[in-house]
């Protein structure tokens, strides 16, 4: 007998390591005297898309083609202490820090065009400087960033941005344990075989509050890949170890979700700006993934009124809780 | 101390070229292609059959080249990702990878591609459910597979035209 | 991985030359699935490793004196490809169909899956399903003839000497009205060891008395085999729930404690009642 039923999931997670522990981050633009721009990040892009978003955050700032940015990233020689990677933090501390650099550079940048242009109601937009006033009192950026160099100006600046919490009362757990805070809520709707214990996961939708998602392909591409990982955890991934030594050790062993595993995944970018963060974004790395195994285990309760509480609700699991319970 | 076997010659076609390489009996055609072809294109990720990172066209079918035994190979021709499109010369595949975002960390992309690339040959258009299982011998744990199966459906029998690999603007 | 020779025969021939001297430390490797894993895990140390895909005699699929012979290279691709085996043993096409993902069975044979003998084996329960002859050659003995169920005599353990090489899995054509049908279960849907799997093949009369019958659950013992006391229930009967509900009970019970664990005795008993509802 087949059985659907659907399930949520919500969750809230904090960005950053929290708690008072240590969460600084750093960024350098540099203008060229061409007008060509070069940003250095220590943060790693390993295809979550790091690397494009601060292109983005810079070419945004600055008026610039988001694809004439130059990156260098993840080089010990010569690029700034970013800390690390993870804990869904890079776009909310590292963004800041490119984005401060950015409006440092800027500051530089814009006496010099008011001088030349004479007006100071300036806006920086495609790869110009210009009155927002009087349009026609306008130069090209690469001009402007010549006139800089000429003037013997520095226009390089590398800022640093800082998260680092106060940390909560050990007693009350009341204080400030993060920055700030990233929500999401996800549905499943599944489908169990009573008969073998086989879960199908038919649908997934999530909706993620990023603040605001600077490339919204990218944080999909979190989402559909966070959710996947999720149901995986919630379904067909299981560690086994015997006297100390881990029996799946290998992709045959430890069984990820292939293309014939998931399901449409609907996914709905939520945009409540947070003002602490670049543009109003916050972070989705690991709340992608987060909210997915409760959705699921929600929507097999919901279909077979049975409660999991240990992972993975895979053949075996299933199927003992489905005899206990008398089919 | 046991003596290793001697190499043998082994003599095939990679990309539409000719290839000559001495070989021991034990490697497998997944260590030739990375380690004395220095085409590192095709990964190696499980070694036994189990991931599709080092998925590769051989005699025109998707193998992995981790289970096919280097001198298996004598006499055959194998096309591996460097010979799919360049960074110069993107093949239609690859474009529509980066144009619908299908690409993280791009360790599982070579295989996708050389599955990808499979499938459409024998099946101009294939459907939803027909892309899933192309690929399902191809693991990824970034994308979900979604930017991937929608990738490949883009490809469509229309879009023959090579366009240029630099985009306009953003 | 450790050093071997690797001999490459053109002719079935030359293979049985080699293997008349070199036989006792030699290993054959077809599409290698099973083989390159073991070597390289060292599973399997052997002197020689001798590939039989350059044998053009051992793959394909003809049809001669009215039985289906298939060679034992013929990969998973080239059975799930065949119209003929479609139509004619369609079980044979949905096993191998459910094996791994494409490019495992692009390389992957129906020969492999025999010579294996893995308990967990998807092609082989349906071929032995299908009463199939495997047709064995070797200096020694010539030619021989050995019935698919009686193969493997322990896991990962054939019966076939050490000279011999598996050169046809020959199958009589089922006579028309006859059904089959092919389950698997497994912890994923692709590139999935199977948790279980059961063959069925069923031929009734007019009248709805079964006249054939021939279950074969696979991943639940150690050597999968038709399971003839169950399918003695059914046979020349009609299939009456309470004679369906005995031959469950019966294979329930045929399943030597040992092997199949506790949880997957409930699901065999619910897919054998539900494939054989398919075919009745």
């Amino acid at each position: 007998m087949k059985k659907r039923g659907i399930g949520v999931g919500c969750m809230f997670y904090g960005i950053g390591y929290g708690f008072s522990r240590q969460d600084i981050s750093s960024a350098t633009v540099e203008i060229c005297e061409d007008g060509s721009v070069i940003v250095r990040s220590g943060e790693v892009d390993f295809g979550q898309g790091s690397d494009t978003i601060f292109c983005q955050i810079v070419a945004e700032e600055l008026g610039l083609r988001y694809d004439k940015i130059q990156l260098i990233a993840a080089d010990t020689f010569t690029t700034p202490n970013a800390g690390p990677t993870s804990a869904s933090r890079v776009t909310y501390v590292t963004g800041n820090a490119m984005l401060k650099a950015a409006r440092a550079v800027k500051s530089t940048l814009e006496p010099v065009a008011t001088e030349i242009l004479g007006e100071n109601d300036l806006v920086f937009v495609n790869e110009e400087v210009r009155s927002k006033a009087h349009p026609q009192k306008r130069m090209a950026f690469s001009k402007l960033a010549k006139q800089c160099h000429l003037r013997g100006l520095q226009i390089v600046e590398t800022a640093w941005y800082d998260i680092t919490t106060k940390d909560v009362d050990k007693e009350t757990g009341q204080g400030d344990a993060y920055a700030t805070y990233s929500y999401a809520s996800q549905l499943a709707e599944v489908e169990v075989d009573t008969q073998t214990g086989k879960v199908e996961v038919l649908r997934l939708i999530a909706a993620h509050d990023v603040g605001k998602a600077i490339n919204p392909s990218n944080v999909e591409a979190q989402i559909e890949g966070g959710v996947v990982q999720g149901l995986g955890f919630a379904i067909t991934e299981k560690i086994t170890q015997e006297g100390g030594y881990l029996k799946t050790n290998s992709l045959g062993e430890y069984t990820i979700p292939t293309s014939m595993d998931v399901p449409v995944v609907e996914s709905h970018i939520v945009e409540v700006p947070v003002s602490t963060g670049p543009y109003g974004a916050k972070g989705v790395g690991e709340p992608a993934l987060i909210p997915t195994a409760p959705a699921i285990l929600n929507a097999i309760c919901n279909a077979l009124d049975i409660r999991i509480t240990d992972l993975p609700a895979d053949l075996e699991n299933l199927m003992r809780l489905i005899q206990e319970k008398g089919e | 101390m046991e003596e290793k076997p001697s190499k043998t010659v082994l003599r095939m076609s990679v990309n539409g070229r000719p290839v000559e390489v001495a070989v021991r009996p034990s490697w497998t055609l997944l260590r030739v292609l990375r380690e004395e072809l220095r085409l590192t294109g095709t990964k190696k990720g499980c070694e036994q059959g189990d991931c599709g990172a080092c998925t590769v066209i051989m005699d025109g079918k998707v193998v992995n080249a981790c289970l096919v035994l280097a001198l298996q190979a004598e006499s055959k021709e194998i096309e591996t990702i460097e010979g799919l499109g360049t960074a110069d010369d993107l093949h239609l595949l690859q474009m529509s990878f980066i144009e619908k975002g299908a690409v993280q960390c791009g360790f599982c992309t070579p295989g996708m591609l050389m599955s990808a690339e499979a499938l459409l040959r024998e099946n101009r258009q294939p459907s939803h459910e027909e892309i899933k299982v192309g690929i399902s011998g191809n693991l990824c744990r970034c994308t979900g597979y979604a930017k991937i199966i929608e990738a490949i459906e883009s490809v469509s029998p229309k879009k023959i035209v090579r366009h240029s690999p630099h985009s306009d603007g953003y | 991985m450790q050093n071997f020779q690797f001999y490459s025969p053109k002719s079935i021939e030359d293979a049985l030359d080699f293997l008349s001297d070199k036989g006792d430390s030699c290993k054959i490797i077809a599409g290698g699935t099973d083989v390159i894993p073991g070597l390289r895990l060292e599973h399997l140390c052997p002197a020689h490793v001798m590939n039989i895909l350059e044998i053009r005699k051992l793959r394909g699929i003809t049809e001669e004196n009215g039985r289906i012979r298939i060679g034992p290279t013929t990969t998973f691709t080239d059975i799930v490809q065949s119209d003929m085996l479609k139509q004619n043993l369609p079980l044979l096409v949905e096993a191998a169909s459910s094996v791994g993902g494409p490019p495992i069975r692009n390389r992957g044979t129906i020969g492999g899956n025999i010579s294996t003998a893995s308990p967990a084996a998807d092609v082989l329960p349906a071929v032995i399903a299908l009463g199939a002859e495997l047709e064995l050659q070797s200096r020694s003995r010539g030619t021989r003839i050995l019935h698919a169920g009686d193969a493997v005599e322990a896991p990962y353990k054939t019966q076939f000497n050490p000279d011999e090489i598996l050169t046809g899995i020959l199958f009589k054509k089922l006579p028309q009205g006859t059904k089959s049908a092919f389950e698997k279960i497994a912890q994923r849907n692709a590139m999935a060891r199977a948790y279980m799997n059961l063959s069925i093949v069923l031929r009734a009369t007019d009248d709805g008395n079964i006249s054939d019958l021939r279950i074969v659950p696979g991943a639940v013992e150690a050597v999968a085999r038709r399971v003839t006391a169950a399918e003695k229930i059914l046979l020349g009967q009609k299939a009456e729930k309470n004679l369906i509900d005995k031959a469950t009970e019966t294979l329930a019970a045929e399943m030597v404690g040992v092997w199949i664990p506790e949880y997957k005795m409930p699901v065999l008993r619910n897919v054998f009642k539900r494939v054989l509802s398919s075919v009745l």
